[in-house]
């Protein structure tokens, strides 16, 4: 990257930034892309509007915000924190309380929007509870220990979640609530779904990604990462996963028979620093990647070429998101900085 | 050193009724300036009013390297990780087990997982025993004797209840477990906040001063009851011979080994070398120097089952280098 005048060159031209005070929990742009929002350390959520106008500061829980997802329609987002409730937040700043857990903290949130009914989710300890768009409940899910991650599949249809000895799915719609149960040993920190929904895969304490494809009960293991994976997810259209735990950005193929037996590609990496957070592009084949330094990255993943679009120094990278249609890219970090890139052409 | 930056961990064990709850409703209430975080198992039972306390389920998890002895607690990893995050910072974090639990998974996610490991310290182990009904619990709980084996710190509480010659047998039942500990007599839980919490209770230099005293060489147990032991070398270790001789130690007896700690003076090296395990999961850093003209005298403490003395003596000493 020696090439490059200024590591920093696209956030000092294309980039509105904030010094926000508190750890960027998490960023999401609502499901029109007007909007980016992030959650902090301090129970705020921060939106900040199209432009460079002024960030509304939104009083969401009392406490530590834990979790952000985009709302299942609108320029909405809900929120989970460490005060036990599971919130609903608008673009104009107005927060409303869905539920409240007590002392039992919502750790993971999550939706889906669907032309005829969207759907919101939260994990409270064993529990996952899913909405309806406009936050009335219609059933909970109760697993056999702490969820730790919890995701819907592209067509809305299931709910997987992550827990200790494997993940279990769900078809949300359905009356039985039985899940289909995915086991392998250990604890699951976090978790994925790909695009055709046929494989899911976590992150592992023990530094490792298990997978299962659903239509074979194929298992695969990805191992190898010298720490522990936080971030993971699929490119749009289901031929990589990207994830962070690594001193690059790790890709395993999944496609030409991979990820078994195939070795990952390995992107931006050579600085011996830890790779936090990934965000695959929401239509192209590339992803974003943060490290433990602040630098922030786009790579190209069929051409290997990395666009540098913050330098390190302002925090270890603890949050990435996409707007909808991949012009913008937010970026948060662990200080509490934060800032929001416009990609699209000029 | 970057050590005093890690937020201190306080785990506070003892089985029911033994007067945990008392000694935290204690600690919480005592002004003393300081910000805990307080991570419980049966809220209710705590009468004082803290923002930062968490409802937690203790959920263990063997971790997936074939040791069965390697257990952790999951949902510790989360809450750590989840307190950091926080901008109200704080001085500590005391984590209360229930009362049937065994201390080392909790003792090894301090070890284990390195976000934890980045951020906090495992800084004391408290067991607090009830001294009129400890010798029923020995006799009908394996949980009772091994809280006290993993115990830094011992509150011997209710010694209202029982006579002097009562109290003198519980606490030499409970020497005979875990020699090293630091025993506190009290009554309603009433010890001094401040010699409980921040103990750095791994530093052995201030553990050992507490030792009554070592056993004779030919005391070999070979039985189920736990037992400690603790040896002294005078030359300075050999890191390499050290770490291959506790490396196999740790690998072949680490299911008996509830703890071994030790302070070490490596050839070459002016720094303290602090060692600590539990089970088979071993952990160590320099602490600091050595104080000026302190006899730098490497000391280790074995805490477990079926010790065989010299053999540890033997092996402990012929780390020390040429």
């Amino acid at each position: 990257m020696s090439e490059i005048v200024s590591a920093d060159q696209i956030l000092d031209t294309r980039g509105v930034r904030r010094d926000l005070g508190a750890f960027v929990v998490g960023a999401a742009f609502d499901r029109t892309g007007f909007a980016c929002a992030f959650a902090l350390g301090d129970g705020t959520v921060r939106i900040a509007p199209p432009g460079d106008g002024e960030w509304a500061s939104v009083a969401a829980h009392d406490g530590a915000a834990l979790s952000l997802a985009a709302g299942a329609v609108g320029r909405a987002w809900v929120s989970g924190g460490d005060d036990g409730r599971f919130m609903a937040i608008a673009a104009d700043g107005t927060a409303t309380e869905i539920t409240a857990f007590g002392m039992k903290w919502v750790e993971k949130v999550a939706s889906h929007a669907d032309a005829k009914a969207g759907r919101l989710a939260c994990a409270v300890g064993k529990l996952v509870h899913v909405f309806d768009a406009g936050g009335k409940k219609l059933k909970t899910l109760e697993h056999p220990s702490s969820v730790t991650g919890l995701v819907f599949d592209a067509k809305g249809k299931r709910i997987a979640a992550s827990h200790y000895n494997g993940a279990s799915v769900w078809f949300v719609a359905s009356s039985s609530d039985t899940p289909r149960k995915l086991e392998w040993k250990g604890s699951h920190t976090g978790i994925a779904i790909s695009p055709d929904g046929d494989c899911i895969v976590t992150a592992m304490q023990e530094n490792a990604l298990h997978g299962w494809r659903l239509s074979d009960s194929q298992h695969m293991r990805m191992t190898g990462y010298p720490s522990k994976t936080d971030a993971l997810g699929f490119t749009k259209n289901g031929k990589w996963l990207a994830s962070s735990g690594a001193d690059c950005v790790v890709l395993w193929p999944f496609f030409g028979g991979g990820p078994m037996g195939k070795p990952p590609t390995e992107l931006a990496g050579g600085d011996g620093v830890t790779c936090t957070f990934v965000a695959c592009h929401p239509q192209h084949d590339a992803v974003a990647a943060g490290f433990a330094d602040g630098l922030v990255v786009m790579a190209d993943i069929n051409s290997a070429r990395i666009l540098p679009v913050m330098g390190p120094g302002r925090g270890s990278v603890s949050a990435l998101a996409w707007s909808p249609d991949g012009t913008h890219l937010a970026v948060g970090t662990e200080t509490g900085f934060a800032a929001v890139v416009d990609f699209s052409k000029r | 050193m970057a050590d005093t930056d890690l937020i201190p961990v306080t785990v506070l064990t003892g089985y029911l009724g033994a007067g945990k709850t008392t000694l935290l409703n204690r600690i919480l209430s005592e002004q003393h300036g300081k910000k805990y975080a307080v991570v419980i198992n049966e809220f209710g039972e705590l009468g004082v009013d803290n923002d930062l306390v968490v409802d937690t389920d203790e959920e263990v998890f063997e971790m997936n390297n074939g040791c069965i002895c390697c257990t952790v607690r999951g949902d510790l990893i989360r809450i750590v990780g989840g307190l950091m995050k926080r901008r109200d910072k704080f001085d500590g974090i005391i984590i209360e087990t229930t009362g049937l639990a065994n201390p080392a998974p909790v003792a090894q996610t301090f070890f284990v997982d390195d976000t934890v490991r980045a951020k906090t310290r495992l800084d004391a182990i408290i067991t607090v025993v009830d001294a009129k009904h400890l010798p029923q619990r020995l006799a009908d709980s394996h949980e009772a004797e091994d809280q006290i084996a993993f115990a830094d710190v011992i509150v011997l509480n209710k010694t209202d209840l029982v006579t002097p010659e009562e109290l003198a047998a519980v606490e030499a039942q409970i020497r005979k477990i875990n020699q090293f500990a630091h025993i506190h007599h009290a009554q309603k839980a009433n010890v001094p906040i401040a010699e409980l919490l921040n103990q750095g209770a791994f530093d052995l230099n201030r553990v050992l001063a507490h030792t009554p005293g070592f056993l004779t060489e030919d005391d070999h147990e070979h039985n189920d009851d736990i037992a400690s032991m603790s040896f002294e070398a005078e030359n300075p270790i050999d890191p390499e011979r050290f770490n291959a001789w506790i490396g196999a130690l740790l690998a072949e007896k680490g299911q008996d080994l509830l703890r071994t700690k030790g302070i070490l003076s490596y050839a070459g090296d002016d720094r303290r070398f602090a060692f600590q395990a539990v089970h088979m999961i071993a952990d160590g850093d320099f602490i600091g120097p050595w104080k000026e003209g302190e006899p730098r005298t490497s000391r280790i403490v074995f805490i477990g089952r079926n010790l065989n003395r010299p053999q540890l003596r033997r092996g402990f000493e012929s780390c020390q280098a040429a």
